[in-house]
């Protein structure tokens, strides 16, 4: 059962408007007969870790890529304090950075981060080369990299850049379990610099780990928005039994 | 601290970069030396040869202009490169970002399509200039044999080169940014390419407005740079259709925007151009920077010509593959054109090669009308055009005045040459290369 978190948060709590970085409203998006988004609605607040969670196919990459404006949405807003964002002004919202690319494959790691930080036009350099442990990797070229030191040098690009919001499309993919755990440290300690993260991830345990909040997204549509105990709440509602992990949760309400 | 570079200088860097990464650029660098030394080569024996070398009947080359004789050729190699080769170096730049995934990031940028295309086109520009390098070394070596260098027409050809470089680019570009891999983007660049020499070939034999039309092909633009003619018109066509290729590949660059509202914006840019060719088409001022002004009559006829008022009006009874029908167009009506604009020339023909029509009794014939008088010749020659014109306009001929272009032979072999452009360019381009991958690394 699906709910629209939008409007459950208008209607009952309308001061929360006021403390919302950005809202998500409506979003939809086809591929021809396919639905890849339909009626997608939540809400972006500042300085959170929030985590978009659903299986492979479910649109994750497609929300992000509509949201960042690389892919044209066939209807929904984004709005910023209530008022809707052009699909231009949201360059100046989000930062969408993508799952398996291999940007400027020649060009070295040291170079990379610094047009990231030149291009973009970064205000403060918020992130190090040490924060990811990419220091023995600066003069390496991106193109030959294993797939978890190019995630690491693509997160800080994405770090490195000024908008609000970081949208990262699977930051975990590729990386063993003590990488996971020190890029999510990273990613945490920079969250608390203000910056919001939202992290498209399919290990819900991982999810579970770093995320102060979650969307649960399930074959395009929002199926859950909020806290682990308020989706376990929703959960269990829905279930009429406990829930006591986010994988019970998420499965009790897709 | 905020970069104080702005964001299209960097990304001015990043493409420069790219290039130098790119193994296309590098190995169409290296080819042009082969390409270019070919034809130096060949064209300065010839000229040697012609000018008395080994013994030719002195004389043969004393009207002999290195623009024909030794710059047209040469520089023909920038077109033999700008056709089959830059077309993967500006795909390569083009659709890497997109194959990579770093169009993605870099469109989050609110920089518009057109800066970055723009960033590309600059780049791919400079691209170009560094390979007429090559060319340009033959220029060198030219002036070392003691070979006679004509500044304005050398210029001429030059220019008509970065034209044509910026049609291959905008082109490349487009079809780069309309499709999703880069080897489709090449098999269109080469299939619009090939379209025009078909073109080309379809006005040789129908002649009429084919002709016309294939008057602003690549080649057609090309060859008449080569022969010192700048056309105004041409030039604004060829800027007026670079300007909508790199336009094009800005509006479908956007991958954030709507398949329907690219393809309404393709149309639009489409129809602007098409728009502005049309009106490029009567523009007539030219200019002949060549040396021996081989697209012009003499200065004295020209003045007595602008004096002819009234439409003149040519019909010209000869086929589209007749060689007299070529003699009249290259000798006589072109540079006709260029001092009577309002001069309006009717091939009439049954066939394309007019062989069975020498039967006909008014085969052959070219009949003039001016104000209200008409006069026939068969003669293709510039001075019987004249002559006949005069004669209905009811003035004298004018005394020449110009002087005799006496041309400037040089019966020297082209000695150094082949070790300069199948051995030290090559090897100076490879040894750039390795050098560049390595401080790079």
């Amino acid at each position: 059962m699906c709910f629209v978190v939008r409007r459950v948060v208008v209607a009952r709590s309308p001061p929360i408007i006021f403390s919302l970085v950005l809202q998500v409203s409506h979003l939809a998006k086809r591929y021809g007969h396919v639905t890849a988004l339909d009626d997608v609605s939540f809400s972006i607040r500042p300085g959170e870790v929030l985590g978009l969670i659903g299986p492979n196919g479910s649109g994750k990459t497609t929300l992000f890529e509509c949201l960042a404006g690389v892919l044209p949405a066939d209807g929904g807003v984004v709005l910023r304090d209530g008022q809707p964002l052009s699909v231009r002004d949201r360059s100046s919202a989000f930062f969408y950075m993508p799952d398996g690319i291999a940007p400027w494959p020649q060009q070295t790691v040291r170079w990379a981060l610094a047009f990231a930080a030149g291009f973009f036009g970064n205000v403060t350099k918020r992130t190090e080369p040490s924060d990811l442990h990419l220091t023995p990797l600066l003069d390496a070229r991106i193109g030959e990299l294993s797939k978890g030191q190019r995630k690491r040098v693509l997160l800080a690009v994405g770090l490195l850049t000024p908008q609000p919001v970081l949208l990262a499309d699977e930051p975990f993919d590729g990386l063993d379990l003590k990488q996971t755990r020190e890029v999510g440290a990273a990613l945490r300690s920079f969250a608390q610099t203000g910056r919001t993260l939202f992290l498209s991830i399919h290990q819900i345990s991982d999810a579970a780990r770093f995320c102060d909040r979650f969307v649960l997204l399930s074959s395009g549509r929002v199926c859950g928005e909020g806290t682990l105990d308020e989706i376990a709440r929703r959960a269990e509602a829905v279930r009429r039994a406990p829930t006591d992990t986010l994988e019970d949760a998420f499965l009790a309400l897709t | 601290m905020r970069s104080r570079r702005s964001a299209f200088s960097w990304l001015l860097e990043k493409e420069a970069r790219e290039l130098l990464a790119s193994r296309s650029w590098w190995v169409m660098l290296v080819a042009m030396g082969p390409l270019v030394g070919v034809s130096f080569i060949s064209a300065v024996r010839t000229y040697a040869e012609a000018s008395g070398l080994n013994g030719t009947a002195a004389g043969v080359g004393e009207a002999f202009s290195p623009l024909v004789g030794v710059w047209a050729p040469t520089f023909s190699a920038c077109e033999i490169a700008a056709a089959f080769l830059l077309p993967f170096v500006a795909i390569r730049l083009v659709s890497g970002d997109r194959q990579s995934g770093a169009l993605k990031l870099e469109l989050q940028h609110p920089l518009p399509a057109v800066a970055r295309i723009g960033a590309k086109a600059i780049v791919l520009l400079a691209a170009w200039t560094i390979a007429i390098a090559a060319p340009m070394v033959a220029v060198a070596l030219w002036r070392a044999y003691g070979g006679s260098l004509y500044t304005p027409e050398l210029v001429t050809i030059v220019a008509g080169h970065v034209l044509n470089a910026g049609l291959t680019v905008a082109l490349a570009a487009a079809t780069a940014s309309l499709t999703e891999h880069p080897s489709t983007a090449a098999i269109l660049t080469l299939s619009v390419t090939v379209g025009t020499w078909i073109l080309n070939f379809i006005a040789a034999v129908n002649g009429g407005a084919w002709d016309r039309v294939a008057g602003y092909t690549p080649t057609a633009m090309v060859a008449e740079f080569q022969h010192g003619l700048v056309r105004l018109d041409v030039v604004l066509i060829a800027t007026t259709l670079v300007g909508a290729g790199l336009a094009l590949a800005a509006v479908w660059m956007r991958l954030g925007v709507d398949g329907r509202r690219r393809a309404s914006e393709s149309v639009a840019v489409g129809a602007l151009a098409a728009a502005v060719v049309t009106a490029c088409t009567f523009v007539t001022p030219s200019w002949d920077w060549s040396e021996n002004r081989m697209n012009s009559f003499p200065r004295a006829d020209e003045e007595t010509l602008r004096h002819i008022h009234g439409p003149l009006r040519i019909e010209a009874h000869l086929a589209p593959e007749d060689p007299r029908r070529t003699d009249l167009e290259r000798r006589a009506l072109s540079k006709l054109r260029r001092v009577m604009p309002r001069v309006q020339v009717d091939y009439v023909s049954a066939t394309s090669i007019g062989l069975f029509e020498q039967t006909s009794a008014h085969y052959g014939e070219i009949w003039y009308e001016l104000n209200g008088r008409r006069a026939m010749t068969r003669a293709t020659t510039a001075d019987s055009v004249l002559e006949t014109i005069y004669d209905l306009a009811g003035v004298a001929a004018p005394p020449e005045t110009d002087e005799v272009f006496r041309g400037h032979p040089l019966a020297v072999p082209p000695k150094g040459a082949a070790a300069v452009f199948y051995g030290i360019w090559p090897a100076l381009v490879v040894a750039a290369a390795f050098l560049v991958r390595r401080r790079r690394a």
